[in-house]
């Protein structure tokens, strides 16, 4: 019995966590760190903006690169490109391969 | 012929060229204002065709039909309620998933409409082919492919407008959600299909279950039990699918979107990366990024300011060349007296501010905003604004701010909500502008010492970030992070970017330059009156009690409301002389103080006009008096610990 040489594996992180060039399917994003607040009609607040925007979960998201001193992430997604700040970046979950 | 009357809406996502359409639409014929009552931008434009009077109006550049931002709500209000006969949704060929999300809501809204495929160039550099025949199938409205800065297609759009109304309603397909959302959707219409809504009862019934605040609020005040059972099937989906009602909604939309995009485009890639895309890395790269854009930055902030000073001077020279001409005509008397130093030298502070410095200014900007580079300055500089309580998009008004505040304020329409407008207004005001920089370099460069003058700077800097925070702390409501799309480089439309500045200049001219003028009307009546020495000796306590500055300098601070050099200008002409060094009782440490509570003291009259425009009286009033207090209080401890310090 050999063990493959190389196993994929599926992880969860926040986006940003994902280096430059890698690729995730989003999986949820986090109301509200603080507080998250249950009722689903108390959300039009930024993650309602996330999703206007095409940030919904099962989207694909590509990280291009993330701007220096912990600055925004540059990411590709719907076939346009998009600039997030980190604080919302953080609270977007995806899944990766690795 | 009768003349008939057509009103057609412009709308679209933000930098998808609808600017330049509507250019070509209107010519000269525009109008630009606010929205009644708001602080967005109303453009209005007439044309004739076909013995049809067609009126345009110009919606903001949105991404959704939500309400998240007031451009958002103001678009759907203006589409739902007042009707336009026709919308012309203007889509970015080349970002199509994206743009026809934006579509597919229009057409939920019901509202007549055809399709402008705009930037069918840029997608054909991007290597994407559209069949707009199929995306029209596809969609069941009209689609135009355009070129909007080479008019291709601009006649077809209006042959195909006047053609609908014309015909009448065209059928565009609906938008189907899931099985088990359109059971939902069909459950909530036979409610709400009863209320007299203006709105069509699919779209309110999807709202409803998006939970979307504003329609709530509305049927809450109808009829409460439809609520109840909105928020019932809207927790069913949830329990199906995991994610909230709205998330599920959204995510289905942007899926219809996604195959319609993927039906009718062709992606052929380009055989290498285009130039805009090397561009793109090169100015947002993580290290060469930042000195690109402060070479940017500079060169022009050098540019305009040697043109600026240079011009100014110029038309200064001439304006009061006209001066014995003037008194010639009506004498040296009260009235020539107040004509002249009220009236016209007020009109003159006025065209020398708005032609030399403003012209360029708003010019430089839409070139650099049209081609795509202030979003990547955004993108760069985000996580610096953020520590102010802002983010990248605030700092292009912040940098506008050293220039001139005026542009700097309206310039904070760009952040979506209200919190974030203000904040940004706020520490707009506090930068020093390019009169204040006169101030600084004029006395404490030029009589104290350059190094001196970079601390006054840093002081200022200092003070904003501290105030920046302040506010961001104190101010209730959720801050909001960056979200923007970073659309390609393109070539600016030239025409579109002469057009903005105008109108720009207009704006100001309109706002500014009554205030100017009565505001130096006043102080030159006050002077007549001989009541400036009474002033400065009621002003002593402060100016020479707590702040130990000459009492002199209380008259020369009163005119810096009127343009901020002015209390410079004007301390040169009541001491007689402008070697400052040479009078008694204004040393260095006077300057200091002096130029300190100048930089602070107050945003100038045409400042704290922007301030209402943009926020109102009460606000605009508290911060022009919270700024004074302010200044004056920094400038009394700046003076005693200068004193205690006793460099000089």
């Amino acid at each position: 019995m050999t063990l493959p040489k190389k196993r994929m594996k599926k992880l969860e992180l926040p986006l940003t966590r994902l280096r430059d060039g890698e690729r995730g399917v989003i999986i949820s994003i986090n109301a509200s760190s603080s507080h998250r607040r249950r009722r689903h009609h108390r959300k039009w607040g930024f993650q309602k903006r996330l999703e206007d925007m095409g940030l919904t979960p099962g989207t694909k998201v590509t990280v291009v690169k993330s701007a220096p001193f912990h600055g925004p992430i540059e990411l590709q997604v719907r076939g346009s490109r998009l600039a997030i700040g980190r604080g919302m970046a953080e609270r977007i979950l995806v899944s990766v391969e690795r | 012929m009768t003349k008939k009357q057509i009103i057609i809406a412009l709308a679209g996502n933000a930098n998808v060229g609808k600017s330049v359409i509507f250019n070509h639409l209107t010519g000269m014929h525009q109008h630009i204002g606010n929205w009644p009552g708001k602080t967005v931008e109303r453009a209005e434009g007439t044309l004739h065709f076909k013995g049809y009077t067609i009126n345009i109006v110009d919606l903001p550049g949105i991404y959704s039909l939500s309400t998240f931002s007031i451009e958002e709500l103001i678009s759907r209000e203006y589409i739902a309620i007042e009707n336009p006969d026709l919308v012309i949704n203007v889509v970015d060929a080349s970002v199509l998933e994206r743009n026809l999300f934006f579509t597919l809501q229009l057409i939920e809204l019901e509202t007549p409409m055809i399709v402008a495929l705009n930037q069918m160039d840029m997608a054909k550099k991007k290597g994407i082919k559209i069949d707009h025949k199929k995306l029209e199938k596809a969609l069941g409205v009209p689609v135009i492919p355009t070129v909007a800065p080479s008019r291709v297609g601009i006649y077809d759009l209006l042959q195909a407008s006047v053609n609908i109304i014309e015909k009448g309603k065209v059928a565009p397909s609906k938008v189907r959600y899931g099985e088990e959302v359109e059971e939902k959707i069909l459950e909530l219409i036979n409610l709400v299909g009863r209320l007299r809504l203006p709105y069509p009862a699919r779209w309110v019934a999807i709202k409803l279950l998006e939970g979307e605040e504003q329609i709530e609020g509305k049927i809450r005040q109808m009829n409460p039990k439809i609520l109840s059972a909105a928020r019932r099937l809207a927790e069913e989906i949830e329990g199906i699918h995991g994610h909230s009602c709205s998330t599920v909604i959204t995510s289905e939309r942007y899926e219809i979107a996604g195959c319609i995009a993927r039906e009718v485009q062709q992606i052929v890639s380009p055989i290498k990366p285009p130039k805009r895309e090397r561009l793109h890395g090169l100015t947002t790269h993580k290290l060469l990024g930042y000195p690109i854009m402060a070479a940017v930055i500079l060169s022009i902030f050098f540019g305009i300011f040697s043109f600026g000073d240079c011009t100014s001077g110029l038309l200064s020279d001439i304006f009061y060349g006209l001066e014995p001409v003037f008194e010639n005509v009506l004498g040296t008397g009260i009235v020539g007296e107040l004509l002249w130093g009220g009236v016209v030298e007020g009109l003159i502070a006025g065209i020398t501010i708005a032609l030399p410095y403003l012209l360029p200014f708003y010019s430089v900007l839409y070139f650099l905003e049209d081609s795509g580079y202030l979003s990547r300055v955004a993108f760069l500089m985000d996580n610096l604004m953020h520590k102010i309580g802002l983010h990248g998009k605030a700092f292009i008004p912040v940098i506008l701010g050293f220039g001139c505040n005026v542009p700097a304020c309206l310039g904070c329409r760009i952040m979506e909500t209200k919190r974030e407008r203000l904040i940004a207004v706020f520490v707009v005001t506090l930068v020093p502008c390019a009169a204040t920089t006169v101030i600084i370099l004029g006395l404490v460069g030029a009589f104290v010492g350059v190094q001196w003058a970079l601390l006054l700077y840093a002081v200022d800097l200092l003070i904003i970030f501290a105030l920046g925070r302040v506010a961001f702390k104190a101010l209730p409501g959720e801050p909001t992070g960056l979200i923007m799309e970073m659309h390609d480089y393109k070539v600016p439309h030239a025409k579109t970017i002469v057009k903005q500045t105008l109108f720009r200049l207009e704006e100001f001219i309109k706002m500014a330059f009554p205030l100017i003028i009565a505001g130096s009307f006043v102080i030159k009546l006050v002077d007549v009156l001989n009541l400036l020495e009474p002033i400065a000796d009621a002003l002593s306590p402060v100016t020479v009690g707590w702040l130990g500055l000459p009492a002199i300098t209380g008259i020369t601070l009163i005119f810096g409301v009127l343009r901020k050099e002015l209390t410079l200008i004007m301390l040169a002409t009541l001491l007689e002389t402008s070697n400052f060094a040479a009078v008694p009782g204004f040393g260095p440490v006077q300057m200091m103080v002096f130029t300190l509570v100048a930089m602070l003291y107050i945003p100038c009259i045409s400042t704290i006009g922007a301030l209402v425009k943009e926020l109102g009286w009460k606000k605009a009033l508290l911060i022009t008096v919270f700024e004074i207090i302010f200044a004056i209080v920094i400038g009394g401890i700046a003076y005693r610990i200068l004193l205690l310090a006793s460099i000089w």
